[in-house]
């Protein structure tokens, strides 16, 4: 009997555990305290947090508990991530809830979600030059898009290996999005820059909203094909949100289906942090990389938008450049808040909503070529 | 390999020089694309008209020509510039917004004025339009 005990009790988790799992645990409690006591992106970082807790609890090989088992029921839920399934979901949940009316009304300012792409590939560069493998490197520098499922659906592609750092990576530096890009802002832009006030954006018609998503797809996935998966759903997605007779798909779209997909996703992402497989050196590189990348971007789509002044008429307030990021609409309202600080009658966020909108589709086709080229 | 080495070795430069072309060539083009859009689907929306001006041989003109007082001309002017900011067809409270962050005097007037002598025309929607064929 005592022998019984004593075989039970090396099974249990307590007995398996060691520091690594400790540490896990503690990032995972971490993600959940930060998404619930501090708002980051709650409907993220909880499931990935307690996603963390899930796959760190030591559990006996051949049970088939563990994620990367593969006859665990955990390991059929991953499929939907390393078979890039969930990412092009909840894209089309995106453009199921995305209004696109800002950036219709001044087109212009999409060029400020091209210039924040640059992250991507300066990263991909900086991935190079520490030396990750080409495929690795391309997806760690889609850290610098700032979307988290583009992060995901590439990295699948590309490094599946390395989904679990370059996921949580991602989602943590777009939940610290009101942390990192502040300075930037403060940095790059001088105070008259940042008390410049918009025009208001004409009024967008129903037909031309409609029109867009049809376009937007033709034109994008003609150019990148590799980009179809993510901004084929997208732009679908925004179709069925415009077209008015398909509301009930729309609301199913953006309520129903991302946030079950979100569910899923950001559970099997974090369980996927294993602490054999997480915490390597490798990771520390992807971690360092990612907040470079997320950096660079910023800095690109501001600077970019103090080039686009030194030639158009009526002045952008370059703050806007930082919502180039993806990170949908966390980085919109960190410029309402910046451009507040100086000037609270400011309001910015319905202007910084266009280059927000346009990076999504913008690191889509960067996602897209980096695929491309890799194959 | 690392450094700079290993960018040029696994042809970094060259997929990230293409990789940013391609990406603002992507939304650089959906840009000008969809600043074009409106127009095209004001003109398509309105193609019955246009072809009606355009077999009258007067395309440019359906509303009769108005003749503005000289005291008026430089007020039409100044209000005209603001229309165009605004874009047609453009609403009554923005018009006088404009004109008020301007500074331009007794804007609620002026625009019933203006109002009154059809410079400024309904387009039958709830906006309003500028009148074309002004004389002064």
């Amino acid at each position: 009997m005592e022998n019984m005990f004593l075989e039970f009790f090396s099974n249990t988790g307590y007995a398996m555990a060691d520091y690594r799992h400790v540490i896990m645990i503690a990032i995972g409690i971490i993600f959940i305290y930060l998404g619930i006591a501090k708002h980051y992106e709650p409907l993220l970082l909880v499931p990935i947090g307690f996603g963390i807790l899930i796959g760190n609890i030591p559990v006996f090989k051949g049970l088939g508990l563990g994620i990367y088992e593969s006859n665990s029921v955990l390991h059929y839920l991953y499929f939907g991530v390393t078979a890039g399934i969930y990412p092009p979901l909840i894209f089309l949940g995106i453009g199921a809830m995305t209004d696109f009316s800002t950036m219709l009304a001044r087109p212009l300012l999409m060029l400020l979600g091209a210039a924040a792409q640059m992250g991507i590939f300066l990263t991909f560069l900086g991935a190079l030059a520490l030396g990750f493998a080409p495929n690795e490197a391309a997806s760690i520098g889609i850290i610098g898009g700032a979307d988290g499922p583009t992060a995901i659906f590439l990295t699948a592609k590309l490094a599946p290996e390395l989904i679990g750092p370059i996921a949580v990576a991602a989602y943590s530096y777009m939940a610290l999005v009101p942390v990192i890009q502040p300075p930037i802002m403060r940095l790059l832009t001088t105070r008259k820059e940042r008390l410049i006030r918009m025009e208001e954006p004409r009024l967008v018609g129903k037909r031309e909203k409609m029109i867009f998503p049809i376009i937007g797809f033709l034109l994008c996935c003609f150019l990148a094909p590799a980009a179809l998966p993510l901004l084929g759903m997208l732009f679908f997605g925004n179709l069925l949100k415009e077209a008015v007779v398909t509301e009930r798909l729309a609301v199913a779209a953006r309520n129903a289906i991302i946030d079950s997909v979100t569910i899923l996703l950001g559970m099997t992402v974090g369980a996927s942090t294993q602490a054999d497989v997480f915490l390597t050196p490798q990771s520390v590189g992807i971690f360092v990389l990612g907040a470079v990348s997320f950096g660079v971007a910023t800095a690109s789509g501001l600077i970019f938008a103090k080039i686009i002044n030194l030639f158009v008429k009526s002045k952008i307030n370059p703050l806007l450049g930082a919502a180039g990021v993806s990170a949908v609409p966390d980085s919109a309202r960190v410029v309402q808040m910046v451009g507040q600080e100086e000037d609270p009658t400011n309001f910015l966020l319905m202007q910084a909503m266009a280059p927000n909108v346009s990076g999504v589709i913008g690191s889509a086709i960067g996602a897209g070529i980096l695929w491309s080229f890799m194959n | 390999m690392t450094g700079l080495e290993a960018i040029a070795a696994h042809n970094g430069w060259s997929i990230a020089i293409v990789g940013v072309t391609i990406v603002f060539t992507g939304l650089a083009m959906l840009s000008i694309i969809l600043s074009q859009l409106y127009k095209v689907l004001d003109f398509w929306e309105n193609r019955d008209d246009f072809f009606k001006r355009l077999k009258r041989g007067d395309a440019a003109e359906d509303l009769p020509d108005i003749t503005v007082s000289p005291d008026m001309q430089e007020t039409v002017r100044q209000y005209q510039m603001l229309a165009d900011r605004l874009g047609e067809p453009f609403s009554l409270p923005k018009l006088l917004d404009f004109a008020q962050k301007c500074g331009l005097v007794n804007p609620h007037a002026t625009i019933n004025r203006l109002l009154k002598q059809n410079v400024i025309v309904p387009d039958g929607e709830g906006y309003y339009r500028w009148h074309q064929a002004i004389s002064g």
